[in-house]
């Protein structure tokens, strides 16, 4: 990308402040004034999680250059880690079987989910896991040089492979099945309104701090590095930089944010299955951020929402209308609007008509 | 124009029987020359001469197969990796601009700065620190874009962005500072503007390597030059001289 | 007059004997045949036993009276009278012994005998023996032969022995001569079981190990034990080797589908650093224009069915070829100079594509008619048997090879290629049509992935998914093998392709794939630029 930086600052305030606002807005009229059933808030809380994906996604691709196709792995580990906790806290609260222990046989758990019933000690792991597996992934390609198309490749066929692991049943997670039956988090009935209500609002929340903490990284010198790695990753090296280890750091950052995405995103659908590990998956991750408009945090919120949305609207009454949906969407993004909506303003402003009001507007 | 008389400067790029070739394909046979500090030297040739892969070999983007490349009498260059190798003191501007569009001119000139080269951390926590901001008013000052500090870079004009390039590369106060066709595509003035510059950038501490084209440019600001012929070094000493000799003008000024 | 006592002498002796002569032939049959109608269960096993064996040494006639009788008898159309069997059919009575028909009169009062199902295999054995001898169509005695090794009620060694020896077709000869051998390992003269031992190690498969193992198991005469012990081991060998080609082939086979599939990516991406996503699509594009040649033929001139693989070779790789140039100009043009916007871009063309497949076609697997040229295969050693329908895939590959190696090394459109590749703008200053090379090039690219969609449809599953199982292994081919080398592509296809294939049966698909992931990932560390490295400065 050798365009200019495309620094929306009012836009980053604007999608900030409009994320805040939900936050605020949903545990109040979703619990105390009504208004918001919770199936809604529901569908909100998952959105969110998407949106905090989409962000973790635009730090590494959209500051740093580098395309990952296979995020979804790190989505799906914090999801299913945050499902073993379930199962487990679950089981030894109230006794009761749950039925995923039932499918695979099992009259205990396995020796390694020893401890999982414990919240930190998942939320330990959710950091950690993902994050380990991150740098020895970005330790061996970045070291050799792997990047741009082909690192992109073999992302995608990691989680390609993640995917067929998990669909095996002796693989010990569910099968194709998944893991599902959660019966309580921390201690609260999953299914009830306002533990609904409360784990979106956690979401939005958790996409609030994301959202903040990734605009304060990138407007630091660390983020200036990052861009400058995205633009010429040689140059920078006859500088003098070893470019190995910021990629490693936002990498492994990266990951772990989509880790936490999908540890509350899991919740929230009551299930976690190895289609989560899908690359089709994955790579609609980055059709957000492209859609959104890649290297400006907001692009990538704002994408996510939208095909979000898009999706939960028709899957109620044209799921089969999705996929050419989605396919024209990238496809016209991908033509007309190289840097995605947020090219729409530069196109807007070439047109005669609409240009003229835009800018009396600023100007006047 | 003036010249300065050539100091016999130590040597600060000794370049020892290299050969460099891809797959079957040679493009320098044995090629050895030197050069001081102090001095501007021009590497001069026509196309696929070998001068870029001269400058590759150099900085680290190809390997040669044989040969020996000393920086400063006692650095092996070889022996380093690229980042390395530049932070030993080996700066390098490519022929195509190469500068980080979407950073502004004062944020490309400090990124260059490596205070601390030992540890990317350090660096970045050093970024606010008050030195940086000073040399590179110094740099903005010396190349004369002190007025677009707050630019992005990429909307730069061709030949500013050729400047700032170099200003990056003064940033780091390299030993062997190479410039690769540091004229192309400029007008007469901003070729001016840039002889001045190079001619300014002239220090004892400094070997400065220039390759070109443009004959009249060199003749203005190199001491010495060496021209190249399939990687062949085909005469070293006064552009003056090269113009009269005869496998020279054989080989390139074809007059 | 002298001659004439004579006379009164010889005829009677004359027409005794013509009258002994008609008489004798039916007197053993209704010998055989009393005891079916009078005797004990014992009695009636034993003639039916006898019934086969009468027919078996007599062969011609005598086989098809025993084959009548015993069909009757398994059919319960036999009938017994007072002293002679009959055989009832329809309406009509005939005798049993003769087979001429008779009056309901003469035969008097009729019973059934008495049938049980031990009986019935008796007689199904017999029959089958029976025809095994007689029946004129080699089908219905290999059909028989079947019967027989089945049930051995009227079997014996010497009656196979026989009917062996009588047999004309090879392959049934070798059948029996096998079936006889088996029942030889249980003779009681240990010379003869170490005969029949021999005899059946010189076929090597797997069903002879098991007949040896078996017999083995219960051998008590160590002479023998040893020599089934030797054979045994000489079968093993014989078996272990044929696994072994039949996995290398069968390896070979996928690595020429994913070496067609490869190829035309490595073909867009050396170009124009174009990774096509929608390539799996275009395989499944040409295994469905394979498919509609078909039909259509199937329609329009079934005659021709068989050929529709062999018409289907430029159709499939026409259509995938269109699709793909479509792909081109449409889209991807537009595209160049963003390698990650056109990954998105093809991605969403896959998407568009397999729904419009599925909209249009359904999400079944589609049916393939295997003509007889990629039907059954040749037997080459052990269990081993050379598939003519991997043969066809292999075969497919190699044309396709060697095509583009002549297109590329040999024609100016590959010149051009090439020189693009490697330069764009120099091939353009020098007066090459970049617009016209990108597009003809991508739409070989494609082509050569219908191919692969043409060579994998007797093979392997065809539905509107099929590409994504593809596309990984092809991605790891071209990231292997190098971009833009030929050679590349297809020692890496074969090395992915063999990988697959052997570890697949031991660890399943799952872990062959991790291994191939990890042995590329752990290559790539050591050689980032692949098997071969494209030439020149990119």
């Amino acid at each position: 990308m050798s365009d200019a930086r495309v620094h929306h600052p009012g836009l980053f305030r604007a999608t900030a402040g409009a994320i805040a606002v939900i936050a605020v807005a949903l545990p109040i009229l979703g619990g105390v004034m009504g208004g918001i059933s919770p199936y809604f808030a529901n569908i909100i809380g998952q959105i969110a999680t998407f949106a905090l994906l989409a962000v973790a996604l635009d730090l590494i691709w959209g500051y740093a250059g580098i395309l990952s196709l296979g995020h979804g792995l790190f989505f799906a580990m914090g999801g299913y880690l945050i499902a073993m906790h379930l199962l487990k806290a679950g089981f030894e609260f109230s006794g009761i079987t749950p039925d995923f222990m039932i499918f695979m046989g099992w009259s205990e758990f396995p020796g390694f989910w020893a401890g999982l019933e414990h919240f930190p000690y998942a939320l330990a792991l959710i950091v950690l896991l993902p994050g380990a597996l991150a740098l020895v992934y970005g330790f061996v390609s970045f070291r050799s040089r792997v990047s741009g198309v082909y690192f992109a490749i073999i992302t995608q066929a990691l989680t390609y492979i993640a995917m067929l692991l998990m669909f095996r049943n002796d693989t010990g997670f569910g099968g194709n099945n998944g893991m599902t039956g959660f019966a309580e988090v921390l201690g609260q009935p999953i299914g009830a309104p306002s533990v609904v209500i409360g784990l979106a609002t956690v979401s939005v929340l958790l996409l609030l701090a994301g959202f903040l903490f990734a605009g304060w990284l990138t407007g630091t010198s660390f983020g200036r590095l990052l861009i400058a790695i995205r633009d010429d990753e040689a140059r920078l090296r006859f500088l003098g930089y070893e470019t190995l280890w910021p990629k490693l750091a936002i990498w492994s950052l990266s990951a772990v944010l989509a880790a936490l995405a999908g540890a509350l995103y899991v919740p929230q659908v009551g299930i976690i299955n190895p289609r989560l590990l899908s690359p089709d998956l994955s790579i609609e991750i980055a059709v957000w951020v492209a859609l959104g408009g890649r290297g400006a945090l907001s692009g990538a919120v704002i994408g996510a929402v939208i095909i979000s949305a898009l999706k939960f609207w028709l899957s109620g009454f044209a799921p089969d209308l999705w996929p050419f949906i989605l396919a024209g969407v990238v496809l016209v993004v991908v033509v007309v609007l190289p840097n995605g909506l947020l090219d729409l303003r530069g196109l807007l402003r070439q047109h005669p008509a609409l240009g003229n009001i835009l800018s009396e507007k600023r100007n006047g | 124009m003036d010249k300065v008389e050539t100091a016999a400067g130590d040597q600060a790029l000794q370049v020892d029987g290299l050969r460099v070739a891809f797959g079957d394909f040679v493009a320098i046979p044995n090629l050895s020359f030197l050069v001081n500090f102090g001095e501007v030297h021009g590497v001069i040739g026509p196309n696929g001469a070998g001068k870029t892969t001269l400058l590759d070999a150099i900085t680290g983007k190809t390997r040669p197969a044989e040969g020996r490349i000393l920086l400063d009498r006692h650095t092996d260059l070889l022996a380093l990796d690229e980042p390395k190798r530049a932070l030993a003191g080996v700066g390098r501007k490519f022929q195509k601009p190469s500068v980080f569009e979407a950073l502004s001119v004062r944020e490309n000139l400090e990124l260059a700065l490596r205070l601390r080269p030992r540890s990317i951390l350090g660096e970045l926590r050093s970024w606010s620190d008050p030195r940086r901001k000073a040399r590179a008013d110094e740099v903005l000052e010396e190349i004369g874009l002190a007025a677009r500090a707050d630019t992005p870079a990429g909307a730069l004009a061709h030949g500013q962005k050729q400047w700032l390039e170099i200003g990056m590369l003064l940033m780091q106060r390299p030993k062997l500072l190479m410039l690769d066709e540091p004229v192309a595509g400029m007008t007469a003035t901003e070729t001016a503007h840039t002889a001045e510059l190079i001619r300014r950038l002239r220090s004892p501490e400094r070997a400065i390597l220039v390759i070109e084209h443009d004959m009249d440019f060199v003749e203005e600001i190199a001491d010495r030059v060496t021209v190249l012929h399939g990687g062949d070094p085909i005469f070293e000493g006064r552009m003056a001289d090269a113009r009269a000799d005869a496998r020279v003008r054989e080989v390139y000024l074809g007059r | 007059m002298n001659f004439l006592p004579r006379f009164r002498l010889i005829l009677p002796v004359m027409l005794a004997a013509l009258l002994g002569a008609q008489a004798a032939p039916a007197a053993p049959r209704d010998d055989l045949l009393a005891p079916v109608c009078t005797g004990a269960f014992g009695d009636q096993m034993a003639a039916l036993q006898s019934i086969a064996r009468y027919g078996v040494e007599g062969g011609g006639d005598a086989a098809a009276w025993a084959l009548r009788v015993v069909e009757a008898f398994d059919g319960r159309a036999l009938r017994c009278g007072a002293d002679a069997a009959f055989i009832e059919t329809g309406d009509a009575l005939l005798s049993a012994a003769t087979l001429e028909p008779v009056s309901a009169a003469e035969a008097g009062e009729l019973s059934s005998p008495s049938v049980n199902l031990r009986l019935r295999a008796v007689s199904a054995s017999a029959a089958g023996l029976l025809t095994l001898m007689t029946a004129p169509d080699p089908a219905a005695r290999e059909a028989a032969l079947k019967v027989v090794s089945k049930r051995r009620e009227a079997v014996t060694a010497d009656l196979l022995e026989r009917i062996a020896a009588a047999e004309a077709d090879p392959g049934l000869k070798q059948a029996v001569s096998e079936l006889h051998a088996s029942m030889l390992l249980n003779d009681p003269d240990p010379q003869n079981r170490i005969q029949a031992i021999r005899a059946i190690g010189q076929t090597a498969s797997q069903r002879n190990l098991s007949l040896l193992t078996q017999a083995m198991s219960a051998e008590k005469d160590p002479q023998v034990a040893a020599e089934a012990q030797s054979v045994i081991a000489g079968i093993e060998r014989t078996l272990a080797a044929g696994k072994l080609m039949s996995v290398l082939y069968s390896g070979m086979s996928y690595a020429s589908i994913l070496f067609l599939a490869a190829l035309g990516l490595a073909v867009i991406f050396g170009l124009m650093g174009v990774i096509n996503l929608a390539q799996g699509e275009l395989i499944m594009i040409g295994a469905y224009s394979t498919w509609l040649v078909q039909e259509g033929l199937r329609a329009a001139a079934p005659g021709l069915l068989d050929y529709y693989l062999i018409l289907a070779i430029p159709v499939s790789f026409a259509a995938s070829a269109a699709v793909g140039i479509a792909m081109e100009a449409l889209i991807i043009r537009r595209l160049y100079t963003r390698p990650l916007m056109t990954l998105l871009a093809t991605w969403a063309i896959s998407l568009l594509l397999i729904n419009t497949v599925r909209v249009v076609f359904g999400s079944q697997n589609l049916e393939f008619h295997q003509p007889g040229y990629v039907s059954g295969g040749v037997q080459v050693l052990g269990d081993f048997i050379m598939t003519m329908n991997r043969l066809f895939a292999i075969g497919i590959a190699v044309v396709a090879f060697v095509a583009v190696l002549w297109l590329l090394r040999r024609t100016m459109f590959g010149l051009n290629i090439r020189a693009v590749t490697q330069n764009r703008e120099m091939a353009g200053a020098a007066g090459i049509d970049t617009r016209r090379i990108d597009w003809m090039t991508f739409g070989l690219g494609s082509g050569l992935a219908g191919l692969a969609g043409l060579a994998l449809s007797p093979l392997y599953n065809v539905n509107p998914n099929m590409g994504a199982n593809f596309i990984v292994d092809s991605f790891m081919v071209v990231v292997l093998g190098g971009v833009g080398s030929l050679l590349g592509a297809v020692l890496a296809a074969l090395g992915i392709g063999q990988i697959n294939v052997v570890i697949e049966p031991v660890y399943g698909a799952v872990a062959a794939k991790v291994l191939v992931l990890l042995l590329i990932i752990g290559f790539i560390q050591w050689r980032p630029e692949g098997l071969f490295a494209p030439k020149g400065r990119r």
